[in-house]
């Protein structure tokens, strides 16, 4: 089964302090730690545990800097066999859209039974790319995938979507299919620093729009169906109200003041 | 899979004579399949070992009472490293144990916290940072489980009062500094722990530090013993301050609080059985004023481990049956009639108050830090 997964190089914001840039449309990313999106992370891992099962071979892609190449060397060391990144500076300003158009035509001509992308991304948590790539490249498609069961040389495959209130789903999709994974489907291995060093080996292609049948004016802000206005760090409101006095007192001024608001 | 051949000349096991002193000293075997004897002898008579199969070898918690008794000068708790070296270097690491490494790596701690938060224990203290300019004698290196865990924050802030009391002249690394790699080393990620090393002699030489001292038996054994190319003073803060107060730098206030107790303490294994470090931790306690000392019937070199150490911290055991260490460590406390089990680890305090609450022995003991005994003292 061969396989392509897309990854997205985000910032890691665990107790983060984030500040806006000057021009408000995106974060300084001074002192910030990156890494692979975290739902990216467990698309990696059933890649390598449907490879495991059934053969083929996976190849991963990312549209992003040069820095991201950190993210695709993890993947390469974790037994990913391909790696690509797309790099341009007209792909900058691109929206869930532009991307998903930039990641279909390097996809297109390529031979996969299956695209796997994260549920979505860390960062902008658009979760879009995903489902606007499969349609991009005509092909069905999964969203929020909890679980997966394929057998040999079958031209469909089974997947479990999780839907609200606790409810799943379960499809058969016809291959090749594109699926969203969601986080908690599996364990991600771990990549160590030997097996990432051993990785540097392997060649990281680079392509950019050149290498891809678009027009410039299909790809960056020209090309995208959104603009991102500004962003803002909400305004803290203070409206906690901390009630005193025994236990018995404060229940029952928090039933009170529950009843009032209505609540219960 | 384990290739022994290799492995073998690697760890020197041809010179072992299959004598058991290893087996009949590791306190493990009380809870644990672990039988590192009968491991070395398979390494030694098979093709290859499946490590995958064997959970026991996560079991150690690298005390070293082995490499203590071993007659043949074996390492018996790094062979098992080694081992554990293949499955973590193949990626086949539990969770727990993956998210301690990540984190270490991405936020230089393993507790998936924040690198700026490193040195918010010490916001209101107004210490010199030394990553920031300023100078001192000595370096306090922190760790990680200090800098980040809200009950050994209290050790360091005692360690901060008996300092400035004693009018040593210290700064911290603040938000600089980074894990040492002990554990990471002994969860067998060597990669990480080289990382660690690189980067830690990188940050030592840029700030020209001439004198350490820790928190942390872990990150003293690590720094004295395992860092190549570190040039300068490393002690554990128990040689410190047993220095200050023979010289007289430290005193106590001299009056006997009533709340004094009679206390007993844990050996860490790394620094009493690793490092010889027995007499300095006994002497500051029994330099406190009214404290009344008595010492575990498993002390010194036969002390019992507490099962924090070698990665321990992010690892369960793989059997459960059978009593903590910790607990039983508790329970011959009670027993002794210490009303205080004394502490100079961070890992020791953490396994050790965990086992008093699961031992239903609240009220009954307490755990305290060396430094937090001190500090109410003076």
């Amino acid at each position: 089964m061969d396989i392509v997964v897309c990854v997205k190089h985000v910032p890691d914001t665990t107790e983060a302090e984030i500040a806006i840039r000057d021009d408000e449309r995106g974060i300084k990313q001074a002192g910030l730690v990156f890494d692979i999106s975290e739902a990216d992370n467990y698309a990696i891992e059933e890649a390598l545990l449907l490879k495991e099962e059934f053969g083929g071979s996976i190849t991963v892609l990312t549209v992003g800097p040069e820095e991201a190449d950190e993210t695709l060397r993890m993947c390469l060391a974790k037994g990913v066999e391909q790696a690509a990144r797309l790099t341009d500076e007209r792909f900058e300003g691109s929206d869930s859209f532009a991307t998903a158009r930039v990641l279909a035509e390097a996809i297109k001509d390529m031979d996969y039974d299956l695209v796997l992308t994260g549920v979505q991304a860390d960062d902008d948590g658009s979760a879009q790319v995903g489902v606007t790539l499969a349609e991009m490249l005509g092909i069905p498609h999964a969203a929020l995938v909890v679980s997966t069961e394929a057998e040999e040389d079958e031209d469909r495959m089974t997947v479990h979507r999780e839907l609200e209130g606790g409810l799943h789903e379960v499809l058969e999709i016809e291959l090749p299919a594109l699926l969203t994974i969601q986080t908690g489907i599996n364990e991600p291995r771990y990549a160590s620093i030997f097996g990432i060093r051993k990785a540097m080996k392997k060649q990281i292609e680079i392509l950019d729009l050149d290498d891809l049948e678009l027009a410039e004016e299909a790809v960056g802000e020209a090309g995208s169906k959104t603009s991102l206005v500004k962003l803002f760090i909400p305004v803290v409101t203070a409206q906690a109200t901390i009630l005193e006095g025994s236990p018995e007192e404060v229940s029952s001024e928090l039933a009170t003041i529950l009843k009032n608001e209505g609540v219960v | 899979m384990l290739r022994t051949r290799k492995f073998v000349e690697q760890y020197d096991l041809l010179g072992c004579i299959q004598c058991g002193r290893c087996t009949a000293g590791c306190p493990l075997s009380l809870t644990s399949p672990l039988n590192i004897r009968s491991i070395i002898y398979q390494a030694l008579v098979r093709d290859k070992l499946d490590v995958k199969q064997m959970p026991e070898i996560w079991d150690c918690t690298t005390c070293s009472t082995c490499t203590l008794r071993c007659p043949k000068g074996l390492d018996p708790a790094m062979i098992l490293v080694g081992m554990r070296r293949v499955m973590t270097e193949g990626g086949r690491v539990k969770p727990t144990v993956r998210d301690a490494l990540e984190s270490t790596f991405k936020f230089g701690n393993p507790w998936n916290r924040g690198k700026a938060k490193r040195a918010d224990w010490a916001q209101d203290l107004n210490l010199k940072n030394l990553a920031e300019g300023a100078e001192a004698e000595i370096l306090y290196f922190v760790g990680c489980t200090p800098s980040y865990d809200d009950r050994v924050q209290a050790v360091t802030r005692a360690m901060v009062k008996a300092f400035e009391k004693a009018g040593v002249d210290f700064g911290i690394l603040g938000n600089e500094e980074i894990c040492c790699g002990s554990e990471m080393r002994r969860l067998g990620e060597e990669g990480l722990f080289e990382f660690l090393v690189e980067e830690n002699l990188e940050l030592f030489k840029r700030y020209d530090i001439k004198r350490m001292v820790t928190t942390s038996p872990h990150c003293y054994n690590t720094f004295k013993n395992e860092y190549e190319g570190l040039d300068f003073e490393v002690q554990h803060y128990t040689q410190f301050v047993a220095d200050l107060i023979e010289r007289g730098e430290l005193a106590f206030s001299g009056e006997v609080p009533p709340t004094m107790k009679v206390v007993t303490y844990q050996d860490p294994c790394f620094l009493g059985k690793q490092n010889g470090v027995y007499d300095e931790p006994r002497a500051i306690l029994q330099s406190i004023p009214g404290l009344k000392f008595v010492d575990f019937d498993r002390s010194r070199e036969r002390s019992l481990c507490c099962e924090g150490g070698g990665g321990r911290m992010w690892v369960e055991a793989s059997s459960t049956s059978g009593e903590r260490l910790a607990e039983t460590r508790v329970k011959d406390a009670l027993a002794l009639g210490a009303e205080v089990i004394a502490t100079a680890c961070p890992f020791c305090m953490l396994t050790l108050e965990d086992a008093v609450k699961t031992t239903g022995a609240e009220g009954a003991i307490e755990i305290l830090d060396i430094m937090e005994l001190v500090a109410q003292a003076m």
